[in-house]
Protein backbone atom coordinates (compact mmCIF):
# COMPACT_ATOMS: atom_id res chain seq x y z
CA UNK A 1 0.00 0.00 0.00
CA UNK A 2 1.39 3.22 -1.05
CA UNK A 3 -0.11 6.83 -0.55
CA UNK A 4 -0.35 8.78 -3.32
CA UNK A 5 -0.31 12.70 -3.91
CA UNK A 6 1.68 14.61 -6.39
CA UNK A 7 1.19 18.31 -4.58
CA UNK A 8 2.24 17.00 -1.55
CA UNK A 9 5.95 17.85 0.20
CA UNK A 10 8.18 15.63 2.83
CA UNK A 11 10.75 17.35 4.74
CA UNK A 12 13.40 15.15 3.99
CA UNK A 13 16.19 17.04 5.31
CA UNK A 14 15.82 19.20 8.61
CA UNK A 15 17.81 22.35 8.47
CA UNK A 16 20.56 20.42 11.60
CA UNK A 17 21.35 17.57 9.08
CA UNK A 18 21.55 19.39 5.69
CA UNK A 19 24.02 22.16 7.92
CA UNK A 20 26.18 18.83 8.81
CA UNK A 21 26.55 17.74 5.09
CA UNK A 22 27.70 21.33 4.61
CA UNK A 23 30.19 21.29 7.29
CA UNK A 24 31.10 17.59 5.76
CA UNK A 25 31.63 19.25 2.98
CA UNK A 26 33.94 21.75 4.25
CA UNK A 27 35.55 19.68 7.28
CA UNK A 28 35.80 16.11 5.87
CA UNK A 29 36.16 17.28 1.50
CA UNK A 30 39.18 19.37 1.92
CA UNK A 31 41.34 16.66 4.64
CA UNK A 32 40.25 13.68 2.91
CA UNK A 33 41.85 15.34 -0.87
CA UNK A 34 44.98 17.16 1.58
CA UNK A 35 45.29 13.46 3.08
CA UNK A 36 45.55 11.85 -0.26
CA UNK A 37 48.26 15.00 -1.43
CA UNK A 38 50.74 14.06 2.04
CA UNK A 39 49.82 9.69 1.48
CA UNK A 40 50.86 10.11 -2.41
CA UNK A 41 53.41 12.38 -1.73
CA UNK A 42 52.22 14.88 -4.45
CA UNK A 43 53.75 18.11 -5.44
CA UNK A 44 56.95 19.47 -3.44
CA UNK A 45 57.61 20.69 0.40
CA UNK A 46 55.85 23.32 -0.11
CA UNK A 47 52.69 21.57 -1.67
CA UNK A 48 52.86 19.32 1.09
CA UNK A 49 52.98 21.91 3.67
CA UNK A 50 50.06 23.49 2.75
CA UNK A 51 48.11 20.64 2.38
CA UNK A 52 49.25 19.64 6.02
CA UNK A 53 47.68 22.93 7.01
CA UNK A 54 44.16 22.14 5.47
CA UNK A 55 44.17 18.79 6.53
CA UNK A 56 44.29 19.94 10.33
CA UNK A 57 41.88 22.68 9.59
CA UNK A 58 39.13 20.29 7.66
CA UNK A 59 39.96 18.00 10.40
CA UNK A 60 38.82 20.40 13.10
CA UNK A 61 35.70 21.85 11.14
CA UNK A 62 35.17 18.11 10.82
CA UNK A 63 35.36 17.19 14.11
CA UNK A 64 33.15 20.32 15.60
CA UNK A 65 30.56 19.28 13.52
CA UNK A 66 30.36 15.75 13.94
CA UNK A 67 30.68 16.51 18.27
CA UNK A 68 27.80 19.20 17.69
CA UNK A 69 25.58 16.89 16.01
CA UNK A 70 25.68 13.93 17.91
CA UNK A 71 25.34 16.27 21.03
CA UNK A 72 22.81 18.40 19.40
CA UNK A 73 20.82 16.07 17.52
CA UNK A 74 21.33 12.54 19.53
CA UNK A 75 17.57 11.15 18.39
CA UNK A 76 18.21 11.83 14.89
CA UNK A 77 21.57 10.01 15.39
CA UNK A 78 19.78 6.99 17.33
CA UNK A 79 17.49 6.81 14.19
CA UNK A 80 20.84 6.89 11.95
CA UNK A 81 21.95 4.21 13.61
CA UNK A 82 19.03 1.83 13.49
CA UNK A 83 18.22 2.82 9.78
CA UNK A 84 21.96 1.30 8.78
CA UNK A 85 21.95 -1.36 10.95
CA UNK A 86 18.13 -2.70 9.76
CA UNK A 87 18.78 -5.51 6.94
CA UNK A 88 16.06 -7.42 5.41
CA UNK A 89 15.76 -9.28 2.18
CA UNK A 90 15.56 -6.71 -0.01
CA UNK A 91 19.23 -5.43 0.74
CA UNK A 92 19.71 -8.39 -1.51
CA UNK A 93 17.99 -7.87 -4.11
CA UNK A 94 19.33 -4.49 -4.10
CA UNK A 95 22.95 -5.83 -4.08
CA UNK A 96 22.01 -8.28 -6.75
CA UNK A 97 21.34 -5.37 -8.87
CA UNK A 98 23.47 -2.98 -7.37
CA UNK A 99 20.64 -0.77 -7.19
CA UNK A 100 20.04 -0.54 -10.68
CA UNK A 101 22.79 1.98 -11.16
CA UNK A 102 24.74 0.30 -13.59
CA UNK A 103 22.81 -0.85 -15.90
CA UNK A 104 21.41 2.85 -16.49
CA UNK A 105 25.16 4.66 -16.24
CA UNK A 106 26.00 1.92 -18.79
CA UNK A 107 23.57 1.05 -20.72
CA UNK A 108 20.65 3.46 -19.86
CA UNK A 109 18.71 0.62 -19.05
CA UNK A 110 16.00 0.42 -16.26
CA UNK A 111 15.53 -2.59 -13.72
CA UNK A 112 13.25 -3.13 -11.05
CA UNK A 113 15.15 -2.53 -7.70
CA UNK A 114 13.99 -3.54 -4.34
CA UNK A 115 12.05 -0.81 -2.44
CA UNK A 116 14.16 0.75 0.06
CA UNK A 117 13.46 2.99 3.28
CA UNK A 118 15.30 6.66 3.34
CA UNK A 119 18.67 5.64 2.66
CA UNK A 120 19.43 2.26 0.26
CA UNK A 121 21.98 -0.31 0.99
CA UNK A 122 24.61 0.79 -0.48
CA UNK A 123 24.53 4.01 1.48
CA UNK A 124 23.65 1.85 4.46
CA UNK A 125 27.48 0.32 3.39
CA UNK A 126 29.43 3.68 3.02
CA UNK A 127 27.45 4.75 6.70
CA UNK A 128 28.60 1.53 8.39
CA UNK A 129 31.71 2.74 7.22
CA UNK A 130 31.69 6.12 8.08
CA UNK A 131 30.12 5.34 11.47
CA UNK A 132 33.21 3.28 12.78
CA UNK A 133 35.59 4.92 10.54
CA UNK A 134 34.78 8.79 10.88
CA UNK A 135 35.12 8.85 15.23
CA UNK A 136 38.09 6.67 14.79
CA UNK A 137 39.93 8.77 11.95
CA UNK A 138 39.27 11.68 14.31
CA UNK A 139 40.72 10.46 17.20
CA UNK A 140 43.45 9.04 15.72
CA UNK A 141 44.02 12.12 14.23
CA UNK A 142 43.98 14.59 17.25
CA UNK A 143 46.80 11.51 18.47
CA UNK A 144 49.08 12.22 15.94
CA UNK A 145 48.66 15.73 15.86
CA UNK A 146 49.09 16.00 19.75
CA UNK A 147 50.72 12.98 21.48
CA UNK A 148 53.66 11.96 19.31
CA UNK A 149 56.15 13.37 21.85
CA UNK A 150 54.28 11.72 24.62
CA UNK A 151 53.69 8.05 23.64
CA UNK A 152 55.91 4.81 22.84
CA UNK A 153 56.32 4.71 18.89
CA UNK A 154 55.15 1.71 18.50
CA UNK A 155 51.76 2.93 19.54
CA UNK A 156 52.09 5.74 17.30
CA UNK A 157 53.04 3.91 14.37
CA UNK A 158 49.88 1.81 14.53
CA UNK A 159 47.69 4.85 15.19
CA UNK A 160 49.67 6.38 11.52
CA UNK A 161 48.48 2.55 10.04
CA UNK A 162 44.86 2.14 11.16
CA UNK A 163 44.54 6.35 10.25
CA UNK A 164 45.81 5.86 7.09
CA UNK A 165 43.57 2.69 6.30
CA UNK A 166 40.26 4.40 7.11
CA UNK A 167 41.33 7.75 5.72
CA UNK A 168 41.78 6.27 2.17
CA UNK A 169 38.97 3.67 2.61
CA UNK A 170 36.50 6.59 3.75
CA UNK A 171 37.78 8.59 1.28
CA UNK A 172 37.18 5.97 -1.51
CA UNK A 173 33.65 5.50 -0.54
CA UNK A 174 33.07 9.54 -0.27
CA UNK A 175 34.44 9.68 -3.88
CA UNK A 176 31.40 6.91 -4.66
CA UNK A 177 29.23 8.86 -2.79
CA UNK A 178 29.99 12.13 -4.42
CA UNK A 179 29.27 10.80 -8.01
CA UNK A 180 26.35 8.84 -7.37
CA UNK A 181 24.92 11.98 -5.68
CA UNK A 182 25.45 14.58 -8.30
CA UNK A 183 23.88 11.75 -10.43
CA UNK A 184 20.97 12.00 -8.23
CA UNK A 185 21.07 15.73 -8.62
CA UNK A 186 17.26 16.01 -7.56
CA UNK A 187 18.20 14.15 -4.12
CA UNK A 188 21.31 16.14 -4.20
CA UNK A 189 19.47 19.44 -4.33
CA UNK A 190 17.42 18.59 -1.87
CA UNK A 191 19.98 17.71 0.97
CA UNK A 192 21.83 20.92 -0.02
CA UNK A 193 19.22 23.12 -0.74
CA UNK A 194 15.86 23.13 1.41
CA UNK A 195 15.58 19.87 2.10
CA UNK A 196 11.98 19.43 1.01
CA UNK A 197 11.34 16.52 -1.26
CA UNK A 198 7.90 15.88 -3.92
CA UNK A 199 5.81 13.48 -1.83
CA UNK A 200 4.99 11.53 -5.42
CA UNK A 201 9.02 11.00 -5.88
CA UNK A 202 9.75 10.42 -2.27
CA UNK A 203 7.68 7.94 -2.62
CA UNK A 204 8.88 6.27 -5.68
CA UNK A 205 12.22 6.22 -4.47
CA UNK A 206 11.79 6.10 -1.22
CA UNK A 207 8.86 4.04 -0.48
CA UNK A 208 9.34 2.31 2.78
CA UNK A 209 10.63 5.55 4.51
CA UNK A 210 7.48 7.04 3.35
CA UNK A 211 5.29 4.53 4.33
CA UNK A 212 6.27 3.76 7.62
CA UNK A 213 8.28 7.10 9.05
CA UNK A 214 6.60 9.78 7.38
CA UNK A 215 3.63 11.56 9.20
CA UNK A 216 1.87 14.87 8.54
CA UNK A 217 2.95 17.88 10.28
CA UNK A 218 1.06 18.69 13.65
CA UNK A 219 -0.45 15.21 13.43
CA UNK A 220 -3.47 15.91 10.97
CA UNK A 221 -5.28 12.87 9.98
CA UNK A 222 -4.43 11.02 7.26
CA UNK A 223 -8.14 11.06 5.66
CA UNK A 224 -7.30 13.72 3.67
CA UNK A 225 -5.03 11.43 1.68
CA UNK A 226 -5.94 9.15 -1.19
CA UNK A 227 -5.02 6.07 -0.80
CA UNK A 228 -4.03 3.34 -3.82
CA UNK A 229 -2.87 -0.21 -3.59
CA UNK A 230 0.28 -1.01 -5.26
CA UNK B 1 11.45 28.50 4.65
CA UNK B 2 10.27 25.78 2.64
CA UNK B 3 6.77 24.74 3.13
CA UNK B 4 5.88 21.17 3.57
CA UNK B 5 3.17 18.96 4.36
CA UNK B 6 4.91 15.83 5.68
CA UNK B 7 8.17 15.18 7.99
CA UNK B 8 9.49 12.42 9.39
CA UNK B 9 8.25 10.44 12.78
CA UNK B 10 9.90 11.94 16.05
CA UNK B 11 12.26 9.01 17.71
CA UNK B 12 11.75 8.96 21.37
CA UNK B 13 14.39 7.43 24.06
CA UNK B 14 13.29 6.11 27.37
CA UNK B 15 14.70 6.80 30.28
CA UNK B 16 16.05 3.27 30.44
CA UNK B 17 17.42 3.39 26.94
CA UNK B 18 19.28 6.77 27.48
CA UNK B 19 21.03 5.53 30.45
CA UNK B 20 21.75 1.96 28.69
CA UNK B 21 23.02 4.50 25.91
CA UNK B 22 25.24 6.44 28.30
CA UNK B 23 26.82 3.98 29.92
CA UNK B 24 28.06 2.02 26.82
CA UNK B 25 29.33 5.98 26.24
CA UNK B 26 30.92 6.34 29.34
CA UNK B 27 32.48 2.75 29.44
CA UNK B 28 33.89 3.82 25.78
CA UNK B 29 35.27 6.59 26.73
CA UNK B 30 36.57 5.30 29.96
CA UNK B 31 38.34 2.91 28.45
CA UNK B 32 39.83 4.92 26.33
CA UNK B 33 41.09 7.19 28.71
CA UNK B 34 42.32 4.57 30.97
CA UNK B 35 44.84 3.18 28.15
CA UNK B 36 45.66 6.60 26.49
CA UNK B 37 46.65 7.47 30.50
CA UNK B 38 48.30 4.07 30.87
CA UNK B 39 50.86 4.43 27.73
CA UNK B 40 51.60 7.92 29.03
CA UNK B 41 51.88 6.79 32.46
CA UNK B 42 54.43 3.78 31.48
CA UNK B 43 56.40 6.44 28.53
CA UNK B 44 57.33 8.65 31.67
CA UNK B 45 58.03 5.52 33.74
CA UNK B 46 60.71 4.40 31.34
CA UNK B 47 62.46 8.16 30.79
CA UNK B 48 62.05 8.97 34.53
CA UNK B 49 64.32 4.86 34.99
CA UNK B 50 66.85 6.59 31.72
CA UNK B 51 67.43 9.92 33.97
CA UNK B 52 67.81 8.04 36.99
CA UNK B 53 70.31 5.57 35.73
CA UNK B 54 72.11 8.70 33.53
CA UNK B 55 72.33 10.36 36.99
CA UNK B 56 73.63 7.33 38.81
CA UNK B 57 76.45 6.97 36.13
CA UNK B 58 77.56 10.48 36.89
CA UNK B 59 77.41 10.08 40.31
CA UNK B 60 79.71 7.22 40.24
CA UNK B 61 81.69 9.25 37.59
CA UNK B 62 85.80 10.78 39.29
CA UNK B 63 85.46 13.14 36.74
CA UNK B 64 81.94 14.54 35.34
CA UNK B 65 82.98 17.01 32.95
CA UNK B 66 83.43 16.53 29.21
CA UNK B 67 85.99 18.54 28.44
CA UNK B 68 88.17 16.77 31.28
CA UNK B 69 87.00 13.43 29.90
CA UNK B 70 89.85 11.44 29.70
CA UNK B 71 88.84 9.02 26.70
CA UNK B 72 87.80 11.87 25.10
CA UNK B 73 90.95 14.15 25.10
CA UNK B 74 92.94 10.62 24.00
CA UNK B 75 90.46 10.50 21.03
CA UNK B 76 91.22 14.01 19.97
CA UNK B 77 95.09 13.76 20.54
CA UNK B 78 95.31 10.24 19.05
CA UNK B 79 92.81 10.39 16.00
CA UNK B 80 90.48 13.65 15.95
CA UNK B 81 93.17 16.71 15.83
CA UNK B 82 91.10 19.04 17.61
CA UNK B 83 87.38 20.35 18.60
CA UNK B 84 86.02 21.50 15.18
CA UNK B 85 88.59 20.98 12.77
CA UNK B 86 87.87 19.04 9.86
CA UNK B 87 87.24 15.43 10.94
CA UNK B 88 85.57 15.74 13.70
CA UNK B 89 83.22 17.75 12.19
CA UNK B 90 83.06 15.25 9.28
CA UNK B 91 82.12 12.67 11.83
CA UNK B 92 80.01 14.52 14.68
CA UNK B 93 78.25 17.13 12.66
CA UNK B 94 74.76 16.63 11.98
CA UNK B 95 72.90 17.80 8.90
CA UNK B 96 68.84 19.15 8.47
CA UNK B 97 66.71 16.66 8.07
CA UNK B 98 63.21 17.92 6.77
CA UNK B 99 60.85 16.63 8.58
CA UNK B 100 57.95 18.09 6.74
CA UNK B 101 56.89 14.49 5.27
CA UNK B 102 54.33 12.80 8.07
CA UNK B 103 56.69 9.79 7.78
CA UNK B 104 59.56 11.25 8.49
CA UNK B 105 58.17 12.21 12.10
CA UNK B 106 57.95 8.12 13.13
Amino acid sequence: MARDSTEKRILKHPLASRIFHWCLIMGFLPAAISGFILWLKVGGDGIRHVALEIHMMGATVFTVSVIGYMILRFTRVLAYVHRIFSWNKNDLGWFKVLGGYPQKILFGKNVEVPPMGKINSGQKILSIVLFFGGPILIITGWILYAYIPVLPKIFIFWVDVVHLILGVLCGLFIIGHIFLGVYNWSDFKVMFGDGVIDFAEANEHTPVWVKNEVEPVNHQPLSNLKVVEK
Amino acid sequence: MAHYDYEEKKLSVSRREFLGLLGVGAAVIWMGAYVTTDLVKNRKKYIRMRAQGLYKDDGQSVIRQSHNNKALMDMYAQFAGKPLSTVPQELFHTKYVDRINLGGVI
